[in-house]
């Protein structure tokens, strides 16, 4: 609806400067839901934070990991969240009512687990040295397929010896798959491995149908847009990397003649930076990541490939970033302080709305003055006059929707707003440090007095990445 | 029919005597029943029949605004900008709150002895009263889930109610944060108490709403107005301190605070996706701010600059409907800034009256069976307004006319109207509140007698069906002062 009244709104589509600080316990990872309101935080010490992007505040906490959270996913109605921890588990919770949906236990840490794009139940997990899960839970009992990581051989060795086969074998063996995506779609799998390999599964069959040597090291992140046409890798060899996603749901498609070309490379060759994470945009147009050893966000454009800006922060290193699905907004966590860091675009405010009269102008402008402008009419005429002219056909009950297309099936789901969430918050800044003792949770908060809470937040002005750096000197 | 409080009769005593504006003899003609023609009566709202109010709100409102008046009277704001007659006198704005929950089975009413109730919009039952504000509360708004409602007071405090229990809301978690408290100082934690966040501590103005617990702290003025977001995660609040505030209402914590205008801010509303908040102010500005980044994106003023006492915005979110003190409901462009529309015919000069639109579909006439297509459902819009003259007119959104008045539905001012589907209630100087229900066009009187009826009880006093108007106006008032001597709660029919 805002959209309707401002014609400069989003001229800026990447993000500025830092808006907000957010902060319960240790972020590691955040996810935003596909409609945008709700941003998920998983922290060190397992519990999931459901934030409300309109008031900064917590809209809800889900406790039942015990350990890190490494990876977040939420369905496309927005009521399920899939969260996934080192204490090798996953859990799909509803959050309708905020409990354990259904509860996944695996034999090794979970690197990270995301839900099928149209199917709740269903999703997909990397395992530390274990091979990848496709799970359906659809049933009360969880159904487990092993995926592989091997890649698939164009060529076969019939004859070859024993002594060739098992060194294939041998260097299949190394292969594990450290991160895994689901198409757009959701009939396949996108899977990077250890070898930097790029495996394109199906999900139906569960067969390797492609596979490609696409990076020096290992495959860190692998992230799609919106529309899925788009793939961006991270991977430990310093370089970010895009692909163009052929349409593999096309009815013909030949797994033989599959492309996955290259659209750009970025890197930074000055300081040899390494990235600790990657994402798109809203729409695929940039791309960004946070940067190993380093406080800066860097911000690429995706059409020329060029650097936009980089973004500071707090004087702290990020870890995991993630883009507003339709905003410039950014969000990363504080790799020290576990904080959630929010970079957005703000806009001044337009005087001219404050007094309908006046008008922004650039230059000077000769005023005109109208014929009648000063004619003296009675009252009663001129509120005659006026009630004549409405005679407009006004509708006050279609709704019209402004473009963004952002309501089809993912309006359905409405979290309740809870009141009791403060409950919990009198215990989270304290973790277990040895039996009988307790400390606080993050080192950096015992120079802040007393007057933080467990969620604090920047007040939304510029003074808050001010706060937050002051914040950060005291250290 | 003589509306009471016109001038020649005396006006009992409550809300009145706030009004330290004279309303000026209007005339007559102009005052009374409109003639509604006899097609407006089967298409527009035909009350089918009306729940009697009950003894126990009369009474209750009628000690309310005597104990008001002595502990908190009313502020005399003298920003007279109305080109009234009485502009040299000052205006107040009192009023008396009824509003409708979004699933429509409840209705709550705020009173000026600080209490508020909540009844249900079915049987008029009184389920709830809601104690704890310290001054008259002026303002209601239910949650969207219609679990919560939130209440705006004299004392400067916003309280928030959870709808079953009738207690506050935020009270659970206070008395658990309380409990979690004491177990950790017993756990050894008494020496790191210092550095907890201190409860109540203010913050930026805010007491107690920066840890949730008890109301919402933060207005330096009366709270006036009140609107939550549709998603119900912010509560807009106005007030005579001439901000809105934004809450976020999880927390019970202060968002962002709006300069809004330079008089009390008499309404406030979000927009269908809540993206957009609405205030107005009697200095004759209506507002209109973004949520997220709490700037004004749009001022709508008119030429007359009339103060504005109470906004909403349309169903579809494209319009805003301005009630002003001259009389005029204007139904505003907010983007390109114009007035489209303005409904005149009701009485508005001293008092911040309500309204709001009214939505009638094909299914609320009984054409559900036979237009069972979802698209195919006509709707037809209203609006609706109180009038200080005791009536209650709803208009055609198109035409500007009149659809239908309901004259004297109160004795002395009428002071708000809700609607939610086909029920509408509304609140007066009579210290009553009243229930009307849309009649079907298609269904036959006889069956709405019968299932009515039978489901509530009625006490056995039926009426004929009463085409005229004058004639059911003179049996309103008969059913009202029978109510009035009515020893219990009881559901009265009627027909008009």
């Amino acid at each position: 609806m805002n959209l309707l009244l401002s014609d400069d709104y989003l001229l800026q589509d990447y993000p500025e400067n830092i808006t907000n600080t957010i902060r319960s316990g240790h972020s590691t990872c955040v996810r935003f839901n596909r409609k945008g309101d709700f941003l998920a935080s998983g922290r060190v010490d397992g519990t999931v934070v459901i934030w409300d992007l309109e008031t900064m505040g917590v809209a809800r906490k889900l406790r039942g990991h015990s350990r890190n959270v490494t990876s977040l996913s939420w369905s496309r109605c927005g009521r399920y969240l899939l969260s996934a921890c080192q204490g090798w588990k996953v859990i799909l919770w509803d959050l309708r009512d905020g409990k354990r949906y259904r509860e996944v236990r695996f034999r090794a840490p979970v690197y990270g687990a995301e839900l099928h794009p149209w199917n709740h139940l269903q999703f997909a997990a990397a395992l530390f040295e274990d091979q990848p899960m496709l799970v359906d839970i659809t049933e009360p009992i969880e159904v487990r397929y092993v995926l592989t990581s091997v890649p698939k051989r164009t060529t076969t060795y019939p004859d070859a010896d024993a002594a060739q086969r098992e060194k294939q074998a041998k260097e299949d063996a190394k292969n594990m798959t450290t991160a895994i995506v689901y198409t757009a779609s959701g009939t396949h799998l996108l899977a990077g491995t250890t070898k930097g390999r790029l495996n394109i599964i199906d999900a139906r069959t569960r067969e390797i149908i492609y596979s490609e040597k696409i990076a020096g090291g290992v495959i860190t992140t692998l992230r799609l847009t919106e529309s899925g046409k788009e793939l961006l890798v991270n991977a430990q060899d310093r370089i970010i990397r895009t692909f163009i996603v052929p349409n593999l749901s096309a009815p013909d498609l030949d797994p033989d003649t599959i492309q996955l070309p290259l659209e750009h490379k970025f890197q930074d060759v000055v300081n040899r930076l390494s990235w600790n994470h990657v994402a798109f945009s809203a729409s695929g147009e940039y791309v960004a990541a946070s940067t190993y050893n380093n406080h800066e966000l860097y911000i690429w454009e995706r059409a020329h490939g060029s650097l936009v800006r980089m973004l500071e922060g707090p004087k702290e290193e990020q870890g995991v970033i993630e883009w507003h699905p339709h905003r410039a907004l950014l969000a990363a966590c504080g790799l020290e302080t576990g904080r959630i860091n929010i970079w957005s675009v703000t806009t001044p405010q337009r005087w001219s709305a404050l007094a309908p009269d006046f008008v922004e102008v650039e230059e000077n402008v000769e005023y005109i003055e109208r014929e009648d402008e000063f004619d003296i009419h009675p009252h009663e005429e001129i509120q005659k006059r006026r009630l004549d002219q409405e005679d407009e056909d006004v509708d006050v009950l279609t709704v019209v929707e402004n473009g963004a297309g952002l309501d089809e099936g993912v309006d359905g789901f409405r979290m309740p707003i809870l009141f009791n969430l403060g409950e919990s918050d009198s215990e989270e800044e304290f973790v277990n440090a040895a039996p009988g003792t307790l400390r606080r949770k993050s080192p950096g908060d015992n120079e802040d007095g007393g007057n933080v809470t467990g969620e604090e937040r920047g007040s939304g002005k510029k003074t808050a990445g001010g706060g937050a750096g002051r914040r950060g000197r005291k250290k | 029919m003589m509306p009471a409080g016109d001038g020649t009769v005396p006006r009992p005593p409550g809300p009145g005597r706030r009004l330290a504006l004279d309303r000026p003899a209007v005339p007559k003609e102009g005052l009374d029943h409109v003639p509604v023609p006899t097609s407006h009566l089967t298409l527009g709202l035909v009350h089918g029949r009306l729940l009697g109010p009950d003894l126990d709100l009369g009474l209750d409102l009628a000690h309310a605004h005597a104990h008001a008046h002595d502990h908190a009277p009313f502020p005399v704001r003298a920003r007279a900008r109305a080109p009234s007659p009485a502009a040299e006198a000052p205006v107040v704005l009192p009023r008396v709150s009824v509003r409708i929950s979004p699933d429509g089975r409840w209705i709550a009413s705020a009173s000026a002895d600080g209490t508020a109730k909540i009844w249900d919009a079915s049987t008029g039952a009184h389920l709830e009263t809601l104690v704890g504000h310290m001054a008259g509360v002026s303002c209601l708004a239910w949650s969207p889930e219609s679990n919560t409602l939130a209440t705006g007071s004299d004392d400067k405090s916003i309280r928030l109610w959870d709808r079953v229990t009738g207690s506050p809301a935020h009270a659970v978690a206070h008395r658990e944060d309380a409990a979690a408290t004491a177990t950790m100082a017993m756990k050894g934690m008494a020496g790191k108490r210092g550095r907890r966040p201190r409860v109540g501590v203010p913050d930026e103005g805010v007491r107690g709403g920066k840890t949730g617990r008890g109301p919402l702290l933060g207005h330096h003025n009366y709270v006036y107005c009140l609107a939550f977001s549709p998603k119900g995660n912010i509560l807009a609040s106005g007030s005579y301190d001439e901000a809105v505030f934004l809450w976020d209402v999880r927390a019970g914590r202060l968002m962002r605070s709006l300069p809004a205008h330079s008089d009390p801010v008499s309404g406030v509303d979000f927009c269908r996706d809540g993206t957009l908040v609405v205030s107005c102010s009697t200095d004759g500005l209506i507002r209109i701010w973004d949520t997220l980044s709490g700037q004004c994106l749009r001022t709508l003023v008119h030429e007359d600059n009339p103060a504005v006492t109470n906004v909403c915005f349309s169903p579809n979110g494209r319009f805003v409907l301005a009630y002003s003190l001259d009389s005029s409901i204007r139904l505003w462009d907010y983007v390109s800034g114009s007035v489209k529309k303005t409904y005149q015919g009701h009485t508005n000069k001293g008092f911040s009256i309500g309204g709001c639109f009214a939505v009638l579909s094909d299914a609320d006439d009984g054409f559900e069976d036979e237009d069972a297509s979802e698209d195919g459902i006509r709707r037809q819009a209203f609006v609706t307004s109180a009038s200080e003259d005791g009536d209650i007119v709803l208009w055609d959104v198109k035409s500007k006319e009149v659809m239908q008045r309901i004259n004297g539905a109160h004795n002395g001012v009428c002071f708000w109207v809700d609607v939610h589907g086909s029920t509408m209630v509304s609140a007066g100087q009579d210290m009553l509140i009243k229930v009307f229900r849309h009649r079907p066009r298609h269904v036959p009187v006889k069956r709405e007698y019968d299932s009515s009826s039978g489901a509530n009880g009625v006490n056995g006093h039926h009426d004929d069906y009463l085409p005229d108007a004058a004639a059911a106006d003179e049996e309103l008032q008969r059913t009202i002062g029978a109510d009035a001597e009515s020893p219990s709660p009881q559901v009265k029919e009627e027909q008009m």
